[in-house]
Order: structure tokens, then sequence, then C-alpha cells
């Protein structure tokens, strides 16, 4: 079985923007909904002595997720390779699971009435490509992977590099990990 | 199934084009049904971008069936500027226009035709085409804030822009004004593949960018004051003994002399004009000359310094002929022009235009290294080296603010007629002011557009172009590199549009020009192009679905067989082609356009210092504000402002703030950052508000928020070589907008 | 446009307030009739108990982004919600059926032990859907505010008040007696401490982030809607009115105990708005479009 996992490495990340429009475009996404908003933190000192970092978000697909927990309809749902999802059909647009995710991943769509979120763009992952978002960084700055297989990209990255993950105190076990400089 | 859309559906096809909303000009995908556009990607087996795509690369198929996209000829029936326009045929705007222009030449004389284009978007040799042959030396581009002056210093001194980088062999890079992490995405890419194998990074620029945040030495300077940082690296260089010593005795002429001229300046005497400390200045320079091969990267913030453009871009050159990093492994390669197929300037005609007529474009009497003169004498030597020419069209062109100037005066000569293509210099032009009363007041203006933008809204006819996927391209960095990519036609122009290639063509018949245009469409001239590169195929299609690229096989060193393409043939460190032409030999220190030193009565007035960038995410230049996927993220005009000068001038973060020069004024939110020195204030610059109407005197609020309101074009601002204006490095002041003014 | 990730709406704080005072309202009824008789409470305040679940209910499904869809909350047994709506739809039932023993022409009205066993029932599932709403905000360790055992028994405790005061109320428009004028005064004491208490523990709480929502209680955003509305209108002044010997304006002081109850859960919802922000959010947040930029309509 696969476990997939992101790598957003922020040492290279120039916070230019093309992967939240990627996943926009490309999901088809109302303006006002991102699933994944590049924040930056900075310049941070006094000049000329400065520092800046873009810190890329999405889904943690957390391993604990509470948004899984919090849905009553069991439209939202974990996959076995620990993809976070939501069933539109059984969605109900309860939003419970847009109070639970400490993350901000979860984005009512008023249109149609139910919540979305990245699935990590599971239709492309099972036809063997990469997400939207990973594929349009020029910067490669997001690495996707299978973290069950000792030998991906991501594994040996994640091997080698030092990594964090956001907000770890809760319990929540992201899967996406940050390489900070 | 991706997004509801099935592409492995039946009769979907897989065309292989570009994106052409930069001049990185990425490799996109696109999947083809009846005609419709489903899907764009980035094309993995493209060298620049390797399937990657920026925000902008991914609305391609959005740009392409935008409902506010210009889709009919329109002609205009109300007042200039009243947005009052009739739908006509082609062919009725065709022959209309015609029809006029006759009549003007007939009057006026041909060079009363000037055509006005941006920067590399379109085929514009076929523009060049056009004029040579109608006989007007009188078109531009406002090519010379971006590349082409540092194109023709360069190769005044050593025979060609050494524009192609060999990074992967790099252990130092110097990005002179350049912020590829905005600007250059696929560039940034490589910049970061190379520093994880230890290339140094050195950023040279007044704002604390996303580039600079990666790299190892920033050198924050004056905005403008380039020209002095670069006269005390070559001091450094040269007084520490850094240079390379055997490339300059094999390949160098007017070490000796070129040393004594840089004597005094040193980075004691260049701290105080750039704000920089010594040590700093120092360390740039030898960490340059000591981790060989090093670049220097082109950005365009040299050539937007006016004044001292052209002396920093002369000294920047002779910093790789120092340091031997000019054609070597790893340096900044000369690779000439293309030998193995038809250049854009073989297909300019140049050689139709009468030379009475060249004598007549406008400004060549002031800046000769970009024009007839000096890209005469330029082009005779490198032929005389390489075989072929720099491309003329945008290497010698008439002077932009010096053709408005003769619209509005009439002076030297009247300027009656003006064709803007693939430009909108209300926005991305100098001093705004002039070139509104330009447009306003030329008796007969054409404008071929994708939208209806403040420019386009003063013409007499507006005429609808088809957009990249509606059109192929060859891409070949101004038609200068030795190689070329190609790209494929994904739809016919949708609606009424046409390739620019069209217009010209269908104008160029109805004035006589038959016997010049054989090739009916891009297609046709392609092939013709690419023919002579022997490849098995029967049509420029095949070649692009079948090779997509050449890329000749990489020589370095090549002067050791051909020498430099100068008088001399070597590298001319005290150049006769400058001096020639009436320019020092050797650059001399030249202050910022307008400075604190030399006048400080204005600065009392305006006591800081502007710049501004193209580079900015997510738009182009001008473009793209238009598109609400693209908008959203960064939806107002924003300026940089150290927060110490902020908060002395009771501003904060968002608060509308004027930002005012000599020549006008306009309002931005205050980004309140530590990223720019207090002194200085950084504006976003393309800015209008395509959501309003473009209709006099608001013209979709194109004075409002447009850094190029603040800009200089006056003569004694530009400069004196490349004919470039002031963009950076002006004087300013800034003051928080009240409730009324500032909404 | 907002960046679509915001909270529950007010249809949802107004759900809180119905569900836990009705539900509170349902237990109250069962116990004054099993502990201390039957007259404590009107019959009528006996039905408005369970009609008020429903309209919580009826709030909860209009708050649904798919209101048609609303039975599929009733799916999954490991969620809060779902065990929240079994309870409550238990409750409406439980309430309903308690309250018709009153009516003495229904043939099971003289049923004793099945009065009582409803009177348990009803006790049970009302004390879980006028402590749920806490139990479930409580949970969530991304809404600082919200976060902790706290806020249970604030809820719980407003939940009793409100019910309290529906109850008395009720009692004195149609049973033309009050009897829990002492009871309600206690409670709403306790109702100021304890949300002292709640707002200091925050202020100096664990985490930085606890503390910055907790700020705008004190003096930021919330601060006016905390003092003046939750302690001083919907808590002191129907204090002293219940404290005064005799007096006339008791309806007065209940309907204030309400609007307290009310403008608390609105305050408390609307405070989940401030999740804990990963680093940078705000910033990027308050550069986006609010949503009635001229681009957004003019544009297509
Ligand atoms: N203050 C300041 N000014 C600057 C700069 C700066 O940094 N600061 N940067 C300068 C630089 S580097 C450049 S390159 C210039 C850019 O200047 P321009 O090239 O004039 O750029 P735009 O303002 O984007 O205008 C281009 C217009 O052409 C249209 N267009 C695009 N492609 C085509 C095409 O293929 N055919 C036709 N017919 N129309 C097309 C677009 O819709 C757009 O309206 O601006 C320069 N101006
Ligand atoms: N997103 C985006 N990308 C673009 C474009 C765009 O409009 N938007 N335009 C394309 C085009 S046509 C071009 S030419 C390139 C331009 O891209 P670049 O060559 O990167 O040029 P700019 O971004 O205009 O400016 C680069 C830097 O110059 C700095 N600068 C300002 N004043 C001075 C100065 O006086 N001296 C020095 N040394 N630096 C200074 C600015 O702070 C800025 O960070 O980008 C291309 N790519
Ligand atoms: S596309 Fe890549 S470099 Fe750009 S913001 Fe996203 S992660 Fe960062
Ligand atoms: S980040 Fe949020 S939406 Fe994603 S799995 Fe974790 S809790 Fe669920
Ligand atoms: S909004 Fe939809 S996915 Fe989220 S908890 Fe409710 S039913 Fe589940
Ligand atoms: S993985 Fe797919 S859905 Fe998730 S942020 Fe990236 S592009 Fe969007
Ligand atoms: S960098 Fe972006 S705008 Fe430029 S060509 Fe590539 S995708 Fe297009
Ligand atoms: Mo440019």
């Amino acid at each position: 079985m696969a476990r997939y996992a992101m790598v957003l490495d922020t040492r290279i990340c120039i916070g230019c923007h093309s992967c939240t429009v990627a996943c926009k475009i490309n999901n088809d996404l109302p303006v006002d909904m991102i699933y994944n908003p590049v924040t930056t933190i900075g310049p941070t000192g006094v000049y000329p002595n400065l520092h800046m970092t873009h810190i890329p978000l999405l889904c943690m697909h957390c391993d604990n997720p509470p948004c899984v927990d919090a849905c009553p309809t069991g439209a939202s749902q974990q996959r076995e390779d620990g993809i976070v999802w939501v069933e539109d059909e059984k969605c109900v647009g309860c939003k419970a699971c847009v109070m639970a995710c400490p993350y901000g991943a979860r984005h009512p769509n008023l249109e149609v009435g139910i919540v979305q979120k990245c699935n990590f763009c599971m239709d492309l992952v099972d036809a063997g490509e990469e997400p939207h978002c990973v594929k349009t960084c020029h910067q490669r700055a997001r690495i996707f992977g299978d973290l069950d297989d000792p030998n991906s990209e991501i594994s040996l990255l994640l091997n080698s590099e030092r990594s964090v993950r956001l907000l770890p105190e809760l319990g929540t076990e992201p899967y996406v990990f940050y390489i900070m400089d | 199934m991706i997004n509801g859309v099935n592409l492995n559906q039946d009769g979907v096809e897989i065309k292989k084009s570009v994106c052409y909303f930069c001049h990185n000009n990425c490799g996109l995908l696109a999947y083809v049904k009846d005609g419709q556009v489903l899907k764009v990607e980035g094309d993995d087996s493209y060298p620049v971008n390797q399937g990657a795509l920026c925000s902008r690369g991914n609305i391609n198929h959005l740009f392409l069936n935008h409902p506010n996209r210009l889709n009919h000829p329109l002609k205009r029936v109300g007042a200039r500027g009243a947005g009052e326009w009739e739908q006509i045929s082609w062919e009725q705007a065709l022959d209309e226009i015609a029809a006029k222009l006759s009549e003007l030449k007939d009057e006026f004389g041909a060079e009363t035709l000037a055509t006005a284009g941006g920067t590399l978007r379109t085929d514009d040799w076929a523009r060049r085409r056009f004029m040579n042959l109608f006989g007007s030396p009188n078109g531009f581009h406002n090519a010379h804030l971006c590349w082409i002056p540092t194109f023709m210093v360069e190769t005044a001194i050593y025979g060609w822009c050494p524009f192609e980088i060999d990074m992967g062999n790099s252990r130092c890079i110097v990005l002179w004004g350049q912020n590829p992490g905005a600007s250059s995405m696929p560039e940034m890419r490589h910049l970061s593949d190379a520093k994880k194998n230890g290339l140094k990074i050195i950023v040279i620029d007044p704002r604390f960018t996303e580039t600079a945040a990666k790299a190892d030495l920033w050198l924050p300077l004056r905005p403008g004051s380039d020209s002095a940082l670069a006269l005390a690296w070559l001091n450094v260089i040269i007084w520490e003994g850094l240079y390379d010593q055997q490339f300059i005795e094999n390949c160098c002429v007017g070490f000796d002399e070129l040393a004594q001229h840089v004597r005094e300046y040193t980075p004691e005497w260049a701290a105080p004009l750039t704000w920089l400390d010594p040590e700093l200045i120092r360390a740039g320079a030898r960490m340059y000359a000591t981790h060989k091969p090093g670049n220097i990267q082109w950005g365009t913030a040299v050539d937007q310094i006016g004044k001292p453009g052209g002396a920093t871009m002369h000294a920047r050159a002779l910093l790789r002929a120092l340091t031997g990093n000019l054609d070597a492994p790893g340096s900044d390669l000369l690779t000439g022009p293309a030998q193995d197929f038809i250049t854009d300037e073989e297909m300019e005609a140049n050689e139709w235009l009468p030379d009475e007529q060249k004598a007549k474009q406008l400004g060549s009497d002031k800046y000769k290294l970009t024009t007839w003169e000096g890209y005469g004498r330029i082009a005779e030597i490198t032929r005389s080296v390489w075989g072929k020419a720099p491309t003329a069209e945008w290497m010698c062109e008439a002077h932009p603010p010096t053709v408005f100037n003769a619209i509005i005066t009439g002076q030297p000569y009247p300027v009656k007629a003006l064709i803007t293509l693939a430009t909108n210099p209300i926005n991305s032009y100098g001093q705004t002011s002039q070139v509104i009363e330009a447009l306003r007041k030329v008796d007969f203006h054409v404008s071929m557009e994708y939208w209806m933008t403040p420019t386009a809204a003063l013409a007499d006819y507006v005429l609808p172009a088809a957009s990249t996927l509606e059109r192929p391209t060859i891409t070949s960095t101004y038609g200068c590199s030795d190689f070329l990519l190609a790209s494929q036609r994904v739809v016919q122009p949708l609606h009424e549009r046409r390739t620019d290639y069209a217009f010209w063509r269908e104008l160029a018949l109805r004035m006589g020009q038959e016997e010049m245009w054989p090739w009916e469409n891009l297609e046709e001239a392609n092939y013709y192009r690419i023919y002579p590169l022997q490849y098995d195929v029967n049509s420029y299609d095949e070649f692009v679905e079948r090779y997509r690229f050449h890329f000749p096989e990489r020589e370095y060193y090549k002067y050791g067989r051909l020498g430099f393409a100068t008088p001399s043939g070597r590298v001319e460190l005290v150049s006769n082609t400058l001096a020639e032409l009436g320019y020092p030999a050797m650059p001399t220190y030249v202050p910022p356009a307008e400075n604190e030193v030399d006048d400080p009565e204005l600065a009392q007035e305006y006591p800081l210092v502007l710049t501004s960038r193209g580079g900015i995410m997510p738009y182009h230049h001008s473009e793209h504000f238009q598109i609400k996927e693209i908008r959203f993220l960064s939806h107002e005009p924003h300026a940089q402002i150290n927060p110490e000068t902020a908060s002395k001038l009771g501003i904060q973060e968002g608060d509308w703030m004027w930002i005012e020069t000599k020549r006008g004024r306009i309002r931005q939110k205050a980004e309140v950052t530590q990223a720019v020195h207090p002194k200085v204030i950084a504006t976003e610059r393309g800015w209008w508000y395509p959501e309003r109407k473009a209709i006099e005197p608001d013209l979709a609020g194109c004075m409002e928020s447009n850094g190029n309101v603040l800009t200089s074009t006056a003569e004694e601002h530009c400069d004196p070589m490349g004919g470039s204006w002031a963009n950076r490095g002006l004087l300013c002041k800034v003051y928080k907008t009240n409730g009324k003014d500032g909404m | 446009m907002k960046h679509k990730e915001t909270t529950w709406g007010w249809m949802l704080a107004v759900d809180f307030f119905f569900a836990g005072m009705g539900g509170a309202m349902i237990a109250l009824a069962g116990i004054s009739y099993l502990f201390f008789g039957d007259a404590l409470t009107a019959t009528i305040g006996n039905f408005i108990g369970p009609i008020f679940v429903a309209m919580g209910a009826g709030f909860l499904v209009l708050e649904l982004g798919r209101p048609l869809q609303a039975w599929r909350v009733f799916m999954n047994p490991k969620a809060i919600l779902t065990f929240g709506a079994w309870n409550m739809t238990l409750a409406i039932g439980f309430g309903f059926v308690f309250a018709s023993f009153r009516i003495a022409s229904l043939p099971w009205a003289g049923w004793v032990w099945a009065q009582q066993i409803t009177a348990v029932s009803s006790i049970i599932t009302g004390l879980i859907v006028a402590t749920y709403p806490g139990v479930l905000l409580g949970r969530h360790n991304a809404r600082p505010f919200w976060t902790g055992p706290g806020i249970v028994s604030l809820f719980l405790l407003s939940s009793l008040l409100t019910g309290l005061a529906a109850h008395d109320l009720a009692n004195s428009l149609f049973a033309n007696t009050t009897n829990f004028s002492k009871l309600l005064a206690g409670l709403l004491v306790l109702q100021v401490v304890l949300w002292g208490l709640y707002i200091y523990m925050k202020c100096t709480g664990t985490t930085n982030r606890e503390a910055t929502i907790a700020q705008q209680w004190v003096n930021g955003d919330f601060a006016v809607g905390f003092w003046a509305i939750l302690l001083g209108l919907g808590s002191l002044v129907p204090l002293i009115i219940y404290l005064l010997p005799s007096n006339p304006i008791m309806t007065l002081a209940g309907i204030l105990v309400l609007l307290g109850g009310a403008w608390m859960r609105w305050m408390v919802v609307k405070s989940g708005e401030y999740r804990t922000w990963l680093p940078g959010e705000e910033f990027y947040l308050s550069r986006l479009p609010r949503g009635d930029e001229e681009f957004l309509k003019a544009l297509k």
C-alpha cells in the first residue's frame, strides 16, 4: 500500500502563487476558493539584514484527521493511502469538518452547498500522474510521492533533510512536511 | 478524466504550443477537440520549463476564450476616446487603413508613419519588413528599456552579446538588477539547482527580492547608482590583481589604459554614491572574480536607469572581459547569430530601406548606438566575422520619446500616423502624460490588440489579434540566439481575430508589396526559415511535431577560431566603435538621472528615491489585470516603503498613498516593509483598471496608479548612447491620501 | 470575496441557543416531576422545551449547504454531530411524550410508570442536548477560544439558565407563578464568575493563540458584547431584578437572561473564526479581495 505525502521545500519556494492558480484552474474552483495559499513571512529583521520565507499551504492529509472524525455523514473519508477526501454526494455542507480542521484546508462551496478540499488530485495520482500544483511549480519546491516506498524521491528527501510539520502539537499527524532553511 | 473533461475521449488532439505571457516562452501542450481547447499543461519535454507553468501559463485557455477579448475589427464613430465603435469587416478596415497611409505618405513622406511595439510579443520581423518596404525608419518598441542598449554596448566591445549562460558549469552568478524569482521562473529554477551544487549568487538590487532572499550576497544600492558600483568593481578587480592575466594578454586591448582610468574609482569613492559599505562592494567584486567561471546575468534595471545606463552597461561588460568570463565553459557564451537557419534580421528586408530614409530615423542624431549609424557600423563588423547581423527590429529603432514629441510638436517633421501593435504605451512607455498627449493628437492611429486597452481606446481602428494558441511561434531570443524552439498553432484564430503577420501582409499587399510577401501564412514563413536546417520534414507543423527544437552543437572559445567581432578583432577595453560614434571609449561615472548630490534643491522637495520593476507576479507589464483568476492574487497596486519612513509620514500598511515626482502623481497602497531602504520607494508599474470603462478622460484609470506617470523621458535624463529613459533612480515624495482623493 | 474558510453562521448560534434552552427545559421538566412534584413547571413550558429543540434542529438544517439532504447527518456513528442529531431527535420525542402526560384526555395520562420512564429519559437526553454544544465546541483543538472542557460547563450552565428562565417565563405568563427566582439568581452569579474565570484563564492560558482571541473579549472586537451585553444586560441586570423582594418586571429579567444566552452563543460561535493562524496566513488573507470589489463584479 502506498502512503502519499508532500514535501514543501521552502528553501527554494519563491512565493509565485503558480501552484495556487494551477489548482484553482484545473480543479475548476470559484475564484474565492483557495486550496493552497502561499504565505510570506517577512522580510524579517532590519534593513539590510533580512530574511524572507514563503510557506505553501494545503490540506495536510493528516494521518489522524479531525475533519473525518467530525463528519456526520461519512462524506469525509480517508483512503488507505492516506488521502483525505470528500465524497460530494454525501456531503450536506454542515461545515463540521471546516471547524474541525486546524489548517484552514476546507472550503464551503456556496454554489453547490458542499464543502470541498484538496484531495491530492487523487484522480491524477490514481492515473500515475503528479498533482497539478506539483507539476506546475517551476521551482520543484513541491515534492509529492509515496512514503511507503523507501526509494521514492520524497522518502529519500525526508531521510536526508530535516523537516517540520505544522501545528504538530495538535496530534493530527500531518503528511505534509516542510523543509526550512 | 480530469476535472470532468475526459482527455482520452475520441477526437482529442494534443498540440505543441507555447506560453507567450513572458519571454520565457514555456512549452505547453494543448488538448483540443473540435476547435475547442479543453486544457493546457506544461510540456514535460520542453527544455525551458520541463512541464512547469507559472500562474499566467495556467490560464492560457481562459485567455483564449475570455469574454472581454477583442473579436472583430472596430472603427471609431464618435470622438476619439469616446468608446463609440462600429464593427466593420477586415477588408474594409484594411482598405481604409491602406488608403489613409498612402495618402499621408504622399503628402508627408513615408517617415510620417511610425509604429510602436512592446517587447517580443509577436512576429516583429514582419512589422520591420513592412516598414522598410513602405520606406519609414520610424518603427520602435520600448525595447530601449529592455536589453537592447545592453546588447549593443556589449556587441560594440566584444562582438556579440553574451546572453547565453552556461549555468550548469558556473560557480558564481551576478544578478545585476534582475529578479528572476518573480520575473523568470524557469531561470530561477536553474539557479536553485545550481545553488545546491555550490553556485554563489550575488544580487544587486535596492529591494530585498524573492531572489535576494536566496542569495549569498545582497548589495542594496541606491537606485540608479549602478555606474559607481560597476566602476568600483573594475577598480577592485584590477587593483587587487583579480583579473585573468592570460585572457587579457591574449584577447584584449587597452588594459593599461583602463587600469589607469579606473584608478580613482575606489570602493570608498563609490560608497557614498551607492549607499553601500566599501567592504560590501569589495566582497562582491572578489566573489565574482574569484569564483570562476562565473556569469553576469542581464536584468532590465540598468536599461531603465536612463542617463547613466550606457556607461553602466559598458563598465559591467568590461567586468566579464577582465575576468575572462567570455565564451569559456561555465561563463557567458558568445554564441553569435544562428548560422544554420534564417534569422529575423534576414527576414526584415533592411536593404530595401533607402539610405536617405535611414537618415531620417527620429532620434538617430542623438542616440547613435541603437539607431542606423551605430547599428549600421556594428552590423557591418558582425557580418564580417559572424556572417550575420543582429536583428534590426529592436537594435536599430526610432527613439520613442522623440517620436511622441514629433507627433506633438511637428518637429523635426510631422508624424501623422501611428500603428500601435502588441503594446500599451500608456502604461508601459515613460512619462505617460507625454504618451497620452501624442496619442490624443496623432492624426491617424491604428491599434492591434487582444483587449480594449487605454491605448487602443484612443485609436481610430482597433483590430483583433490572434494570441499564442492561435498562431505558430518561433522562439529565438529577439532573433539573436543560435538555437530555436518551435511551436505550432493549436486552433485557427477564433472569431475574426487574425495574426499580426496576417495584418502586415494584408496591408503590404494593398501597398503594392506583393512580390515581397510570398508566404501566405506564418507556417509557410516559418517553414522557409527552418528549411536550411535540412530536417526530413515537409512542413513547419511536422517539424514541431517531430523535432520541435534545434540546438546547434555548443562550441566554446569560438574567438580562437574567429576572433572577436570588433574593429581590432579583440575585446576592446578601450572601445574603438564607441569612440567612433563619439562616446567615451572607457566608462566614466554618470550619476543617477535625478539625485540629491547634483540637485539638492530638487531633493528638498522630493526627498525619496523612486524605483520600479517589471517582474511582478502575477502580472506581465500592463497585462492580465482583467483576468479574475490572476487578479485576485494581488488585486490592488502596492508600493514598498520602509517602516521608518512610513511612520514619519503617518502611513500604515494598506493605506493609499500618493507618490509624486516632478512629472505627476499616482496612488498605490503602502506595503510597509524592511525590503527597501528608508529613502527608497518601489512602485509596481503597469496598473490600469480594466473593470472601468476605457473612455476619456479616465481611460480605465490608466493614470491613477500607473508607475510611468512618474518616470522621465526628458532628453537630459536619457542615456546618450542607447536612448533609454529613466524609470529608476528618480526623486519623489510620498504622502498619505486624504479621505476624498484616496477613496 | 473572502477566502471561503469561514465559520458557522448565525443560524448555528441560534440552533445552539434554542436546542440548549429546549434541552434544559426538557430535563428540568423531568427533574421537577421526579423530585419536586409536578407543580414547578407549567404544561406550556413542558411543551415548549421540545418545540425549542425542534426549532434548534430546524436552524441547524437551514445552516446546511444542502438542507434537503439533512437526513445524511445521522449516518456516521463515530461523529459527535451524528450522536448529537440522534440525541436531539430522541430528546424531542421524549419531551413531547413527557409533556403529553399532562393532557388528561389522553389515554396514557395516568400511566405513572410510563411517565417516570419518560421523565428519566427526558432528563438524560435533555441534559445531553443542553451540554452537547459545549462538548462539540470544546473538542475543536484548532479553535483556541473553544478548546478545552471549560466551554462545556459554560454551555451547560447557560442552557440551564436559559431553560430555567424560559420555564419561569412560561410559569409567570401561563401559570402566574415564579418558582425559580432564587435559583436563577444563583446561576447568574455562577455565570458571571465562570465567564470571568474562563476569560482570565484563556488570557493567561497555555498558548499564545488562546490569549490572542480571549484578549478580543477583554478589550477588542468582542469587548462591548462581553462586558455590556453578556455580563451587564444578560447577567447583572436580571440578577438584580431577581433579587428584588417583589417585583413587577420579573418577565423582563427572564427575557434578558434569554437575550444574554443567545448573545453569548453568537459571540462564542463567531470567536471560532479565530483559527490558529498558520505562519503568514493572516497577512495573506488581509490582501485578498473582500468580495465587493469592482473588478469581481465587472469582469467576467
Ligand atoms: N516604469 C516601468 N516601465 C516599464 C518597465 C519597468 O520595469 N518599469 N519595464 C519595461 C519592459 S522590460 C518592457 S518589456 C515593457 C513592456 O511594454 P509593453 O510590451 O508595451 O507591455 P504591455 O504594457 O504589457 O503591453 C503589451 C500589449 O500588447 C498586447 N499584446 C500582447 N501580445 C500581443 C500580440 O502578440 N499581438 C498583439 N497585437 N498584441 C499583443 C497586450 O494585450 C498588451 O496590451 O515595459 C517597459 N516599461
Ligand atoms: N511576472 C513578470 N515576469 C516578467 C515580466 C513581467 O512583467 N511580470 N516581464 C518580462 C520582461 S519583458 C522582462 S524585461 C523581465 C524583467 O525582469 P528583471 O530583469 O528581473 O527586471 P525587473 O523585475 O524589472 O527589475 C529587476 C530588479 O531591479 C531592481 N531595481 C530597481 N531599480 C534598480 C536600480 O537602480 N539598480 C539595480 N541594480 N536594480 C534596480 C528592482 O528592485 C527589481 O527587483 O521580466 C520578464 N518577466
Ligand atoms: S509554485 Fe512552487 S515556488 Fe511557486 S509558490 Fe508554489 S510552491 Fe512556491
Ligand atoms: S488538514 Fe484539515 S482537511 Fe486536511 S486532513 Fe487534516 S484536518 Fe482534514
Ligand atoms: S460539510 Fe460535508 S464533509 Fe464536512 S462534515 Fe459536513 S457533511 Fe462532512
Ligand atoms: S494536490 Fe491538487 S487539489 Fe491539492 S492543492 Fe495541489 S493541485 Fe490542489
Ligand atoms: S514563466 Fe509563466 S508567463 Fe512566462 S512563459 Fe512560462 S508560463 Fe508563461
Ligand atoms: Mo522587458
